[in-house]
């Protein structure tokens, strides 16, 4: 999968990424208190130009998950990202476990494969 | 806030898309619908009404025969794993304030988005992990839905 490759070698670079891969992995580390977190740019596989940052999946791994529902979780991501998901992120595709979850399944799902949406719905001149 | 301030706000696009979420309905109600969209597609009580069409209501992009966003086909295919055919599917594709409006109305930035029973269950990783935990099969037999996963467990204990 290229996508965790892309985020080793961005972090052997010096950098995670790009400026709003950094952003979300900013603001979910502040939020969250994450003992993992992985930001996946997912926007190539979306058929974005180069170096478009629309399409992120993230991996949190918090104690602040414990007791929470599935949803209540997906919200304080959300809630985290709140002005990224209002501006340039597009979609964002959420796993959130406490670290004992994390332990005894430590997997990230892919994401789906994209067939296309915003492509289809966009008209460029 | 004076008057012609206000005035200002209920015309303007402004009032369409800051003041709504939130607002308790019997304030928009008062409103009398004239800057709310027009009481359009993408309206509170517009997005209500297809929430309760029917236990399962699905917001996406596309259609079951045809999604057109790989998180939308996930949702579709989990459904249909589970044998459900029979739901309520929109396109937010095709209405732009009823895109909007459905994200106002759940608090949640992204499509897809499931109902059961008239209330938000998640997208599509929620989906997911619900299938995967057997909490779908539990929330369908809730709403009367037997899943088909439970038929096939069946058929392959009788083997």
């Amino acid at each position: 999968m290229r996508g965790p490759l892309l985020a080793a070698a961005g972090a052997a670079m010096g950098g995670t990424g790009g400026p709003l891969a950094r952003t979300i992995r900013a603001k979910l580390t502040a939020a969250l208190q994450p003992t993992h977190l992985e930001v996946r740019d997912d926007s190539p596989r979306h058929g974005g130009p180069p170096g478009a940052e629309t399409h992120f999946g993230v991996l949190v791994v918090s104690g602040l998950f414990a007791g929470l529902s599935p949803l209540q979780r997906h919200r304080l991501v959300h809630e985290a990202l709140r002005a990224e998901l209002a501006g340039p992120l597009h979609a964002l595709q959420v796993t959130a476990r406490t670290p004992e979850q994390w332990q005894s399944d430590p997997q990230n799902p892919p994401a789906p494969p994209c067939l296309g949406g915003s492509k289809r719905e966009k008209r460029r001149g | 806030m004076r008057a012609a301030v206000r005035a200002a706000w209920r015309i303007g696009t402004g009032a369409a898309l800051r003041g709504r979420a939130g607002r308790p309905l019997s304030q928009a109600a008062g409103d009398g619908g004239g800057a709310e969209g027009g009481g359009g597609s993408g309206s509170r009580e517009a997005v209500e009404r297809l929430v309760r069409e029917h236990p399962v209501v699905v917001f996406m992009k596309g259609s079951p025969a045809q999604p057109l966003c790989g998180f939308s086909n996930a949702v579709v295919q989990i459904l249909r794993l589970h044998g459900v055919e029979d739901y309520r599917a929109h396109d937010v594709l095709q209405d732009p304030d009823l895109r909007q409006g459905i994200k106002n109305y759940s608090n949640w930035p992204t499509i897809p988005q499931v109902y059961l029973n008239g209330e938000f269950v998640g997208g599509c990783d929620i989906l997911l992990q619900m299938h995967q935990n057997g909490d779908l099969v539990e929330e369908l037999k809730k709403l009367g839905i037997r899943s088909a996963l439970l038929d096939a467990e069946k058929d392959q204990e009788k083997k």
